[in-house]
């Protein structure tokens, strides 16, 4: 296989470099970058992301960025949402008051609960037959969150249990994917599902 | 089920990592980027660095430091705290790859600089470190900038009514580096309820962990330089701990 080329796109927010590394490792190639010229060379997108939802998705807006990564999934092109980039793959989060997302996967981000915080490594249940997040069932992976993703059953891949509550852990619409926790910071298991991950979304 | 977490503690004193002994006394261990890879290899929950001596030295964060661990791929995730007190200066050691921030001195400061941080971080990525003692039967919480301890009672409940910051690291400031030297009473008597918190200072046995392990309130035990002198150390203490309440030891070179 040719060396993959992943894009993380650049939108201002937080740091790409736990990531950017972790693909390095994987032996992957990198291009960081908000231009849609660059960012269209690339095999996949990746959407990195921390912190409030409602900035991220202005500074998407800002650069254009929100409509050329609906254009880039009507052509086909592999998109892997991580942490807040999997939660603005929805149509809308309450985060701070309604915003709508990128709606690239049907659901909505919702809090977990009033002062409830999720912060830690938490197992992912494989709800489904997906030979890409097949490896991530019955592992533990590193979450550091607030709101979650409330997804239609038909795109849920994972599930995580907390507390009383069930979230998606990871969600999937064709060659769109997002992930909840960090699995660059979720040591082997992590980074053997984010190649899995990124060399199937590119295969399939 | 949400494990609580195994923490390794890196206490940095001039870009050098040191064992602490009740904040007084100091012996030097070696270079940061060796110890965080080796917490890394060992499949430690979290790496904490706390750079101890920047808020007394009007440093800021030590950015350099991150940049060097920045460059180590560390596959763990990483909490900094040491001489943050603005927006600025938090969001600047995010974006040099820290996954949360722990701050200490500034909790005795400006209230709003705490909101602002917290607002821009998020306050899942905020965590209040406190250390603090028992004195004749009252908490105590310790500045060590100034030298100067109060009382913990009021005091705490008004930083964490906000919902501002997610955890309180409760460092047992007096007994740090003394071995099983954790006061157990500051978790049992932890002023405000519903805050989850993180236990360090002195805790090296695994009898004493366990137990602090088994309280509700608790989400996670940071050990400093307890695991610097054997391979795998991580690893061990969390095959000889006999709580279920934590993530299965890792060992590198596995295949899954």
């Amino acid at each position: 296989m040719t060396k993959l080329t992943v894009g993380i796109v650049d939108y201002g927010v937080g740091n790409h470099n736990s990531v950017h590394h972790t693909l390095n490792y994987l032996g992957l190639r990198c291009r960081v970058s908000d231009d849609h010229m660059i960012l269209k060379t690339c095999d996949l997108l990746l959407l990195p992301g921390v912190g409030a939802f409602r900035p991220a998705m202005q500074a998407l807006e800002g650069k254009g960025l929100d409509r050329f990564l609906a254009e880039q999934v009507a052509r086909q092109k592999p998109i892997l949402g991580i942490c807040l980039g999997m939660q603005l793959l929805g149509k809308s989060s309450s985060e701070n008051g309604r915003t709508v997302g990128l709606g690239l996967i049907p659901g909505d981000v919702v809090p977990l609960g009033i002062g409830c915080w999720h912060i830690g490594w938490n197992t992912a249940t494989l709800l489904k037959a997906d030979p890409l997040f097949e490896l991530a069932h019955n592992w533990d992976f590193y979450f550091n969150h607030s709101y979650a993703y409330q997804a239609m059953d038909e795109f849920v891949v994972c599930t995580t249990s907390f507390g009383d509550k069930r979230f998606a852990s990871v969600v999937r619409a064709g060659k769109v994917a997002g992930i909840q926790f960090h699995p660059e910071k979720s040591q082997r298991a992590g980074h053997a599902l984010l190649r899995s991950v990124v060399e199937g979304l590119c295969d399939a | 089920m949400l494990k609580k977490r195994f923490v390794g503690v890196i206490t940095v004193r001039n870009g050098w990592v040191v064992q602490s002994f009740g904040y007084r006394r100091y012996l030097p261990i070696g270079h940061p980027a060796v110890v965080a890879e080796n917490l890394d290899r060992w499949g430690v929950d979290e790496i904490l660095v706390l750079a101890i001596d920047r808020s007394a030295k009007g440093l800021g964060p030590d950015v350099e430091l991150l940049n060097a661990l920045g460059t180590l791929s560390l596959s763990t995730p990483v909490t900094y705290g040491g001489g943050i007190r603005t927006v600025e200066q938090a969001s600047m050691v995010v974006q040099a790859g820290a996954e949360r921030v722990c701050v200490d001195t500034a909790l005795h400061g400006d209230p709003g600089a705490l909101r602002e941080i917290s607002l821009h971080i998020g306050s899942q990525a905020l965590v209040a470190s406190l250390p603090l003692g028992m004195e004749s039967g009252e908490m105590q919480w310790y500045n060590h900038v100034t030298k100067t301890q109060r009382a913990a009672n009021g005091a705490l409940a008004r930083i964490f009514e906000d919902g501002l910051i997610s955890e309180a690291l409760v460092i047992d400031w007096q007994h740090e580096g003394t071995r099983n030297g954790f006061e157990l009473d500051l978790l049992r008597r932890f002023p405000v309820t519903g805050v989850p918190l993180i236990a360090f200072g002195g805790l090296s046995e695994t009898a004493q962990i366990d137990e602090a392990l088994r309280m509700p309130q608790l989400v996670a035990v940071g050990v400093g330089n307890f695991l610097n002198y054997a391979e795998h150390s991580v690893q061990r203490y969390k095959e000889r701990l006999s709580t279920g309440v934590l993530r299965r030891p890792e060992y590198q070179g596995l295949t899954i």
